[in-house]
């Protein structure tokens, strides 16, 4: 027997949730897949066949823009720091997601720590829910984790016929299943989705070794640095800091931003150590597959395959990491 | 819970504005916390970020030593946006200060041994309270060559204190600049072409140098000439940084954010980069 929750009596539970925390859930409109915050009574427009959402959950704790504190002018300017809304549900979390999540945490809780973000994880709760069918671009067995892989969630939901099979991660998520209708039930655990591997098994190695090939200045060629690899992936988290006026209140805000942008790095005076695409490019990539890898210990890439679905001209990860490979000597 | 924003600044007041140059402004600031401003410390070689509020926030060195009390210097070129707000600030102005961030001249461990210090325009403003730390403690340190570097002679930054220092117990001041006026009666030549002209001994030395990237470059070989090895070249690299935490992610070198692991690095660490700086 296994702890099952009926399509029906999840929906009535996030109802209740709602009343409690800020719930959010993928909401499909137009043929476009967010996250968006739900009322009690709006519990219906969840999606819960969505395969994957557009945009990755870390804009709920890492907006594209945020006010990180006000500064009102009285006598002398008082700082009004930016405060954290009550505590909140991210709901249909995929595990790939999750494992952005926690790839951000490892960079934004490491010493120093930065608090603000770590205040908003805190007050979140993640239910992830198990993959039945892979996005054609996806990856994750091939980056360390799996379909149904619980690990970075709170509680992980796996679809069945009979229902979702509840998998309780963490205590955080005990208690807010204290009174949810979940029955014991019979019900198999569905097979897993088989997916495309990709070769990232030793990839920090050889790319120890590839930094000054010309290869990256020809991937970079047909870049056009539009930004959307960052924007949209799950993991990636380079930002800018600018004050914002508006009618005799400041706000510095941050905002997302990317390695890829002309003049990320260029100092005052205008000395730009990566003044060029084939550096900022290749940046990227080292930033994903050597140097997290070196300060972390993982691979910065979830397999999610956003990059690769959004690219105008088609730069695709998988095909970097063949690419690589490829060139161990 | 206690979470700390580590984005928000501590505001300090503008006590005192020094012209160092034309276009360099010598900020002596006071943090309005009289706790925090008792207990602030900081090292020569770590760096705050000061903001004009509603123009944003850049980094800049301590030029300072915080055991003397004396308030927080930092000096400012006028280059952007931040730092033309800044020089048009009045004493008794407001200003945001975070900080201190990145390591430090590990001045403790260079004790006994012969110090060069190699500076190029802005680039001494750092180098500042490494000679004054080393002007204070002038019995535990050997003999003191302190090469400054400039475009012009209006270029030279704490040109007022150039005496002072020489006055110190064995310790020469050897000014350069590459291009000079009618009145300029020093050495008109290029930074690594004094270390070439000056000889100094790598025995027991340390040379500590920052600058624009090109002279470090230049430095760094001229100094190897002499005999200097990686680990007793030291200087302090600067990248675009935002945060100073490690996490925006703009100011890596390779797998090292200068914010946080550096800024200052031995050659024997820089040799080990991937990426050039």
């Amino acid at each position: 027997m296994t702890k099952v929750i009926t399509k029906e009596d999840l929906l009535s539970w996030l109802r209740q949730l709602a009343e409690k925390y800020t719930v959010v859930a993928p909401v499909t409109s137009n043929g476009v897949t967010l996250y968006e915050s739900i009322s009690g009574s709006e519990v219906d427009k969840i999606d819960l066949s969505f395969s994957n959402t557009e945009l990755s959950p870390k804009n709920l704790f890492f907006p594209p823009t945020e006010a990180l504190f006000t500064i009102v002018q009285n006598e002398r300017p008082e700082i009004i720091p930016a405060k954290v809304d009550r505590e909140a549900i991210i709901f249909g979390v995929r595990p790939c997601d999750a494992r952005g999540i926690a790839l951000i945490d490892k960079a934004f809780l490491a010493e120093p720590a930065d608090g603000f973000y770590k205040e908003k994880r805190e007050k979140t709760t993640l239910v992830g829910l198990a993959c039945s069918a892979p996005c054609p671009e996806c990856f994750c067995t091939s980056v360390g984790s799996s379909p149904a892989d619980p690990t970075h969630v709170d509680l992980l939901l796996i679809p069945t016929e009979a229902g979702y099979i509840t998998q309780i991660v963490t205590d955080k998520c005990k208690q807010l299943l204290m009174g949810a209708p979940v029955k014991e039930a019979e019900a198999v655990q569905p097979s897993l989705p088989s997916l495309k591997s990709v070769p990232a098994e030793g990839i920090t190695e050889v790319m120890s070794k590839v930094f000054n090939d010309p290869y990256w200045d020809r991937v970079a060629d047909r870049c056009v640095h539009c930004n959307i690899c960052a924007y949209v992936c799950p993991c990636c988290y380079c930002f800018d800091i600018r004050d914002y006026v508006s009618k005799g209140k400041i706000e510095r805000v941050r905002s997302w931003e990317s390695c890829q942008s002309a003049g990320f790095t260029r100092i005052a005076g205008g000395y730009d150590p990566r003044s060029t695409k084939g550096s900022r490019l290749r940046q990227r990539w080292y930033h994903k597959l050597l140097y997290f890898p070196e300060q972390f210990g993982d691979i910065k890439c979830t397999g999610c395959g956003r990059c690769v679905r959004s690219c105008p001209v088609n730069i695709d990860i998988r095909e970097i990491i063949n690419d690589v490979q490829r060139m161990r000597a | 819970m206690t979470s700390v924003n580590p984005f928000i600044p501590n505001s300090a007041t503008l006590i005192k504005v020094t012209d160092l140059t034309y276009d360099i402004k010598l900020l002596n600031l006071q943090l309005e916390d009289p706790v925090l401003r008792e207990n602030f410390d900081y090292k020569p070689g770590q760096f705050g970020f000061l903001s004009a509020y509603g123009i944003g926030e850049a980094p800049f060195g301590f030029v300072s030593l915080a055991y003397r009390k004396a308030g927080i210097e930092f000096a400012v070129r006028r280059i952007g946006t931040v730092t033309a707000a800044l020089h048009e600030l009045e004493p008794g102005a407001t200003i945001g200060v975070r900080g201190p961030f990145g390591n430090y001249f590990p001045l403790d461990n260079y004790r006994g041994k012969n110090i060069i210090i190699i500076g190029g325009g802005i680039g001494m403003a750092p180098l500042r309270p490494v000679i004054n730390f080393i002007l204070d403690h002038r019995a535990d340190y050997g003999d003191f060559l302190i090469i400054n570097g400039a475009r012009s002679p209006r270029d030279l930054v704490f040109a007022n204190e150039f005496d002072t220092w020489a006055q110190a117990a064995i310790t020469k001041v050897e000014l350069c600049v590459d291009r000079c006026d009618d009145k300029w009666q020093g050495r008109v030549a290029l930074v690594p072409d004094v270390i070439t002209q000056l000889k100094p001994s790598p025995v027991n030395a340390i040379a500590i140098t920052c600058g624009p990237p090109i002279m470090i470059r230049f430095a760094l070989a001229r100094l190897k000439e002499l005999g200097f090895g990686n680990e007793q070249i030291v200087t302090t690299l600067e990248q675009k940084m935002k945060c100073g935490l490690g996490k925006c992610a703009r100011c890596n070198v390779g797998d090292k954010y200068v914010c946080k692991d550096g800024p200052v690095f031995t050659f024997e660490q820089i040799s080990k980069f991937i990426e050039q700086f």
